[in-house]
C-alpha cells in the first residue's frame, strides 16, 4: 500500500509539471498585460516598460520559464503583480476559505446525495421517488450563481425584511463585530455565514450524486446476492443498507475523487456572489489582471487537486470494495 | 489615482449581475437600521466591489486606494474645496516665484501614526523616490512630469523648481509623503513589494488597524490628527468590506451589513433612490468613453467621415437608456466640472447634415441596399470593437443601429478586454468604443497623451488613434503652459472645437459616479473629488453606540 502510494506521488510529479508548463505558454499566449488595467492616458509608454520590467516581462518566454520553473521548484512562488506581497501569501490567506466551504459541501454532498439515491431506489416508482427526481434534476440543472442569488433573496434579504428570526447574513465569512464575539457566538456567527454558500454549493452537486446513486442501487438490487440475502430473512434495512448500498458506493466513490476539483470550481461562482475571499476569487482576478504569478500558482494547485482526487478515489476504492488490492 | 481598475459601475461582463438585477430590482422597501459595531462614536461599514491596492503613494495603481490614502491614511500638501480650488493642508502656506518655483510652508503639528512629526524630509524623500525611473511610479507620471527638483529649506520648509512655467502648478502637489524613516532602507526596486504597502504607517485621520484581502480592511480614528486639519474623526472605526457582485452589495445595503455603498451600478439608482432609508450619491467622474477611429486606415482617413458619424450618434438616446440619465455628453477632453471648461456645445445629433457629409466624402448608396458605397463599390462597413462589459456591449448595438440609419454599417466585436488593449495600443483596429478615466483635475495632459502627434507614432502611447496636425500640436503645448486660467479656457475652447471639426476620436459621454449610503451615516458628501472625500467628517446619527 505505501509503496502504491509513494508510487502514485512520484508519477505525479512529471504530470503536473507538464500541466504548469501547459498552463504558462497558454497564459502567456493569450493577448495582455498586467498594465492593462493602467486607464490613465498621461501613463507614459517608458512608465509601463519600466512595470513590465519590474515585473520580470521584458525577458523572453524561454528565459522567463527556466526563472519560473527554477523559483517554482524551490518553493518559490514569486510575487503577485495586483497584490504586491508573495504569492504563498495570497494562497495560504484564501485557501482555509474555501477549504471550509468546500469540504463542508463535499461532506454534505455525499450525505444528502447518497441518502436520496437510496431513498429514490428503495421507493422505485413510487410519488415519493418522482418528486425527488424532479427537485433533484431542478437543482441539477441549476446554475450554482442563480441559485445562490435565489437563496440570498429568499432567506437574508425577504427573511431580513419580513422579520424571519432566522434572516441570514447575506455575505461574507464572519460579522464585522466578530472580534467582540465569546467564543460560543463565533462559532455560531461562523456557522450563519456559512449556511447560505455551503448550501448552493451542496445543492447542485449533491442532485448529481442523488442521480447517481439511484441508477447503481438499481443496478445491485436486481443481483442475485441480494436475492439471496432477502432469501436468508435479512431484513430489508441489513440488506439495503449492508449489502445493497456497499457494492453500488463503488462507482459513486469514484466520482468523489472527480467531484473534489468540481467543487472547487463550483466554489469560484459562489465565493463571488457570497463575497467569501477564496482561491476562486483569487484565480478569477488573477487571471483578468493577468497577474501570471498567482494565475501559475493558483493553476497549479488545482491541478494538484485533480490528481489528488484521483488518488483518494483509487484509496476509497480498495476501501469500499475488498477485490481491489494495491500492492 | 492614475489607474482605474474597470470593474465597478461598468465592471467587466457578470451573467450573474445581468441575470440577478431583474429579480433584485423587485425588492426594494427596507426596515430598521443596521447595526453598528464597535464602541463610543460607533462605526460605519463600506462596501466596496474590489479590493484596496498599495497604502503607498508611490506604487499605488487603484483610484479607491489614491483615496483612501489621501482622505483617510495620508495627509497631501494640498486638498481640493467643493470648487476645485487648491487649498492649504500639509502644506499650510506656499509662494510661487515667478512661474518657476514654489515654496510650500509645512505645519508642525502633523505625525506619523508611529508618534514621528511629518518633516520636509520626508516630502522630499517621497518626491525623490516618484521620480526615480525604477519605481516606475504613478504618482510621477500623474503629478512630477513638470516638477524638476525638491531642496529641503528647513525642516518644515521645501522648494520644488518647475522645469517649465505652467498652468495649475500647485495642483502639482496633490500626494501625500510617505515616513521616510520607515522606508529609507528599501531598495527602490523592492519598494512594490514592501510590507508596508499592505500595512501602512500614515499621518492622516484614521489609523490603519487591520487588512484581510478580498475580505475587509478596518481603520480606526486618529485621537492625534490636528483640530486645524478637522480633528480626530467622530466615527470610531471604518470598515471596508469587499463584495465583488453589485445584485449582493445591494441586499447587503437593504438589510444593513454595509451602510455605504461604493460603486453603485446605473440600473441600481433608482431603486435606492426611491428608498426612503437610502440617500443616492451621483455626481460628474474623471471617466469618459469615446470611439477612437484608426486614423491610418480607410475610412477614417477622411476627417469628414469621421464627423459624419460623430454627428449620427445620438448621445443622450444613449445616456438616457442606457446609463439612466447618468451621464454627460462630452464636447471634448476638457471635463465639464473643471474650472478650465471652455464650455463648448458637444456635437448635436444631426443626421442630415452627417448624410450630406458622407455624400461630400463620395459615399452614396449606389446599388440601393441600404448601404452607402465609394465610387469603387467598397461599401462603407467597418468593425467596430469593444471590450465585453455590459455597458460596452450595450452601447455598441446602440451606436450601430444609429449608423445604420445614414447608411454606415458598422459590424460589432466584442473581445475581452485585455485583446482590446492589445489590438488598440497595436493600432490593429477600425474603431474601438472605450474609455479612459483622468488621473486628477489638472487637466493638459489627457489632450497631450491623446492628441499630440508626439505619440502618434509611439508603440504603447494613448494617441492609438494616431492622429496628428500641427494646429492641435501648438494649441495643446500653449494650453499646458498658459497661467492666466482665462487664457487657458481659450485656448483649451480652441483646441476642443479643432477636435470636433476633426473628430480623430469621438468624444461620447462622462460617466457619472455613483455611490449610495444609508441615512443614518451622516455628513457623507461625494463630488467630483471622490465618494471618500468627507470620510473624515462621517458621522452617525445619534452618535452612534
Amino acid at each position: 500500500m505505501t509503496a502504491y502510494l509513494i508510487r502514485r506521488v512520484l508519477g505525479a510529479i512529471p504530470l503536473l509539471l507538464g500541466v504548469a508548463t501547459l498552463i504558462f505558454i497558454v497564459l502567456n499566449l493569450a493577448p495582455g498585460d498586467p498594465t492593462a488595467y493602467y486607464v490613465s492616458p498621461g501613463v507614459a509608454p517608458e512608465v509601463i516598460e519600466q512595470v513590465r520590467r519590474n515585473f520580470g516581462l521584458d525577458q523572453p518566454l524561454h528565459i522567463r520559464y527556466v526563472r519560473w520553473i527554477g523559483a517554482f521548484l524551490t518553493g518559490n512562488f514569486g510575487y503577485s503583480f495586483g497584490q504586491n506581497r508573495p504569492v504563498s501569501d495570497v494562497i495560504l490567506d484564501a485557501l482555509p476559505n474555501t477549504l471550509i466551504l468546500a469540504g463542508a459541501s463535499l461532506v454534505l454532498v455525499f450525505l444528502l446525495g447518497v441518502a436520496v439515491g437510496v431513498l429514490q431506489a428503495v421507493r422505485q416508482h413510487s410519488w415519493l421517488d418522482r418528486v425527488l427526481s424532479v427537485v433533484s434534476l431542478f437543482f441539477y440543472s441549476m446554475p450554482s450563481f442563480w441559485l445562490g442569488l435565489m437563496l440570498m433573496l429568499i432567506f437574508a434579504l425577504k427573511a431580513y425584511e419580513w422579520g424571519w428570526p432566522i434572516a441570514l447574513p447575506p455575505t461574507g465569512v464572519t460579522s464585522i463585530d466578530y472580534e467582540f464575539l465569546s467564543p460560543g457566538e463565533r462559532i455560531m456567527d461562523r456557522l450563519r455565514h456559512m449556511v447560505l454558500p455551503v448550501t448552493t454549493l451542496t445543492l447542485v452537486l449533491a442532485a448529481g450524486i442523488a442521480r447517481y446513486t439511484r441508477g447503481q442501487m438499481l443496478e445491485v438490487v436486481r443481483q442475485d446476492y441480494i436475492r439471496t440475502a432477502r432469501a436468508k430473512g435479512l431484513p430489508e434495512r441489513t440488506v439495503i443498507l449492508k449489502h445493497a448500498l456497499r457494492n453500488s458506493l463503488i462507482p459513486v466513490v469514484t466520482l468523489l475523487g472527480l467531484y473534489l476539483p468540481l467543487l472547487f470550481s463550483g466554489a469560484v461562482f459562489v465565493e463571488v456572489i457570497f463575497a467569501w475571499p477564496g482561491m476562486g476569487r483569487v484565480i478569477v482576478d488573477a487571471i483578468f489582471e493577468r497577474d501570471y504569478p498567482v494565475v501559475m500558482a493558483t493553476s497549479f494547485f488545482f491541478a494538484g487537486m485533480v490528481v489528488l482526487g484521483s488518488l483518494v478515489a483509487d484509496l476509497l476504492y480498495a476501501a469500499v470494495d475488498p477485490r481491489i488490492r494495491y500492492d | 489615482m492614475t489607474a482605474r481598475y474597470v470593474r465597478g459601475v461598468v465592471g467587466r461582463g457578470s451573467v450573474a449581475a445581468a441575470m440577478a438585477l431583474a429579480l433584485v430590482a423587485a425588492v426594494a422597501g427596507c426596515g430598521r437600521e443596521g447595526a453598528d459595531a464597535g464602541a463610543r462614536g460607533g462605526s460605519v461599514v463600506v462596501g466596496m466591489r474590489a479590493d484596496f491596492g498599495a497604502f503607498n503613494p508611490i506604487v499605488n495603481t487603484d483610484i479607491y486606494t489614491d483615496e483612501l490614502i489621501k482622505y483617510a491614511l495620508f495627509t497631501p500638501l494640498i486638498q481640493y474645496d467643493a470648487e476645485l480650488r487648491p487649498r492649504p493642508y500639509l502644506a499650510e502656506g506656499w509662494e510661487m516665484e515667478a512661474d518657476t518655483a514654489v515654496v510650500f510652508r509645512l505645519r508642525r503639528d502633523v505625525r506619523w501614526h508611529d508618534g514621528v512629526p511629518v518633516t520636509a524630509e520626508d516630502v522630499k524623500f517621497t518626491f525623490d523616490l516618484a521620480k526615480d525611473p525604477t519605481t516606475a511610479s504613478l504618482l510621477a507620471s500623474a503629478y512630477l512630469s513638470q516638477v524638476e527638483s525638491a531642496t529641503v529649506v528647513d525642516s518644515f520648509t521645501i522648494r520644488f523648481d518647475f522645469s517649465r512655467p505652467h498652468a495649475q502648478a500647485i495642483e502639482d502637489f496633490w500626494w501625500a509623503p510617505v515616513p521616510k524613516h520607515l522606508l529609507e532602507g528599501i531598495p527602490a526596486e523592492q519598494l512594490r513589494t514592501a510590507p508596508f504597502n499592505v500595512s501602512p504607517v500614515g499621518s492622516g485621520p484614521y489609523r490603519f488597524v487591520e487588512r484581510r484581502a478580498n475580505e475587509r480592511l478596518v481603520l480606526e480614528r486618529n485621537p492625534d490628527f490636528p483640530a486645524a486639519l478637522g480633528g480626530p474623526p467622530a466615527l470610531e472605526r471604518v470598515f471596508f468590506r469587499i463584495i465583488p457582485e453589485a445584485p449582493t452589495m445591494l441586499a447587503e445595503l437593504l438589510t444593513g451589513g454595509v451602510q455605504v455603498d461604493i460603486p453603485v451600478a446605473p440600473d441600481q439608482a433608482a431603486q435606492i433612490a426611491e428608498n426612503d432609508a437610502l440617500e443616492l450619491f451621483a455626481f460628474p467622474g474623471r471617466t469618459f468613453y469615446y470611439i477612437g477611429w484608426n486614423n491610418r486606415r480607410a475610412p477614417f482617413t477622411d476627417a469628414r467621415v469621421r464627423r459624419a458619424l460623430a454627428l449620427a450618434i445620438d448621445r443622450r438616446e444613449i445616456i438616457d437608456a442606457l446609463l439612466y440619465g447618468h451621464g454627460t455628453p462630452a464636447a471634448g477632453p476638457i471635463p465639464p466640472w473643471s474650472p478650465l471648461d471652455p464650455g463648448v456645445e458637444p456635437l448635436p445629433y444631426d443626421t442630415a447634415e452627417a448624410a450630406e457629409l458622407l455624400e461630400q466624402a463620395g459615399w452614396t448608396d449606389r446599388n440601393r441596399d441600404g448601404i452607402r458605397e465609394d465610387a469603387r463599390g467598397t461599401p462603407l462597413r467597418f468593425t467596430l470593437t469593444t471590450s465585453d462589459a455590459p455597458l460596452n456591449r450595450a452601447v455598441v448595438e446602440v451606436v450601430q443601429a444609429q449608423l445604420r440609419r445614414v447608411g454606415v454599417a458598422a459590424d460589432i466585436r466584442i473581445v475581452e478586454f485585455q485583446t482590446l488593449l492589445a489590438q488598440h495600443r497595436g493600432r490593429d483596429f477600425d474603431a474601438v468604443f472605450t474609455n479612459w478615466v483622468l488621473d486628477n483635475f489638472q487637466v493638459g495632459s489627457a489632450p497631450m497623451a491623446l492628441f499630440h502627434s508626439r505619440w502618434a507614432n509611439v508603440a504603447g502611447s494613448a494617441n492609438r488613434s494616431s492622429y496628428a496636425n500641427p494646429r492641435a500640436d501648438a494649441l495643446i503645448e500653449s494650453g499646458i503652459a498658459e497661467t492666466d486660467p482665462r487664457a487657458a479656457r481659450r485656448i483649451w475652447g480652441d483646441l476642443t472645437r479643432l477636435l470636433q471639426e476633426e473628430q480623430p476620436i469621438t468624444f461620447m459621454f462622462w460617466l457619472n459616479e455613483l455611490a449610495a449610503a444609508r441615512r443614518n451615516v451622516q455628513n457623507v458628501e461625494m463630488d467630483p473629488r471622490g465618494e471618500l472625500v468627507s470620510i473624515a467628517r462621517w458621522s452617525l446619527a445619534g452618535g452612534g453606540r
